[in-house]
């Protein structure tokens, strides 16, 4: 159902500025970035196995 | 009335948007200049369409995640960066519409209201107002973005196609066709 909105007040600049910032994104992106990467389940695992063939 | 609807004259010169795209490809961290350049236009992209101010947010947000996500996808080819952007925030828009996060939304100024009815009519009536309002509810969406991209948001045809993607003429056309079929629901509601 479309909604219409008359002389809707937006925020200013200023607003929109405080709201958001590109620090956010990035660190909301470098998130993404960790979880959607299929090695880091093998980061833990690997490290004893290596530690094991290098003693 | 709207701050900023439309992107301002006063832009990055093609060369340097390719040479900062460059480097925001091989460091995200660059991508700065590009979302302090755009967010304003694409948050109030956004913001006009959907009818809370956080769900705005949040959209906004992804949409840089998402442009973040797929930069190194992008290629320059002719169109402005900017075009690109708000396709990705047109595509995350009608994401939230069908998980029904959001509500398709129409933001529109009276005084803009009146001047769309002015052309139409002689006289400006209550029940003009609220004769378009409802004609606007039988447009296809199609009909009703292109509508609302250029009577309402006052934007150009070329920036139409480059957010539809559509060429200037196309864009041009269907706007014309998506005029026509709002009269006729106009005058059929007479």
């Amino acid at each position: 159902m479309l909604k219409i909105i008359l002389d809707r007040k937006e925020p200013s600049l200023e607003e929109v500025r405080q709201h958001q910032n590109f620090d956010e994104i990035l660190a909301a992106f470098t998130y993404q970035q960790k979880v959607n990467n299929p090695w880091r389940y093998w980061y833990y695992p690997l490290l004893p196995v290596c530690l094991l063939l290098l003693a | 009335m709207p701050l900023q609807l439309s992107l301002p004259q006063q832009s990055f010169l093609p060369e340097e948007e390719k040479l900062l795209i460059e480097r925001a490809q091989k460091d995200p961290r660059f991508f700065a200049p590009l979302y302090e350049r755009y967010h304003d236009a694409i948050f109030r992209y956004v913001y006009r369409r959907v009818d809370e101010e956080e769900q705005a947010y949040d959209i906004t947000s992804s949409v840089f995640v998402k442009a973040l996500q797929a930069l190194h996808k992008y290629e320059y080819r002719g169109l402005p960066f900017s075009a690109w952007l708000f396709r990705i925030a047109k595509s995350e828009l009608y994401q939230s519409f069908r998980d029904q996060k959001a509500q398709r939304t129409v933001s529109i100024d009276k005084v803009v209201l009146k001047q769309v009815i002015e052309e139409w009519t002689e006289d400006y009536t209550e029940q003009d107002k609220a004769r378009l309002l409802v004609a606007l509810k039988e447009l296809k969406d199609q009909q009703l973005q292109l509508i609302e991209m250029r009577f309402f948001e006052k934007r150009s045809f070329k920036e139409i196609g480059e957010i539809c993607g559509l060429s200037e003429n196309n864009a041009k056309v269907k706007t014309f066709r998506a005029v026509l079929k709002l009269k006729q629901f106009f005058h059929q509601k007479e």
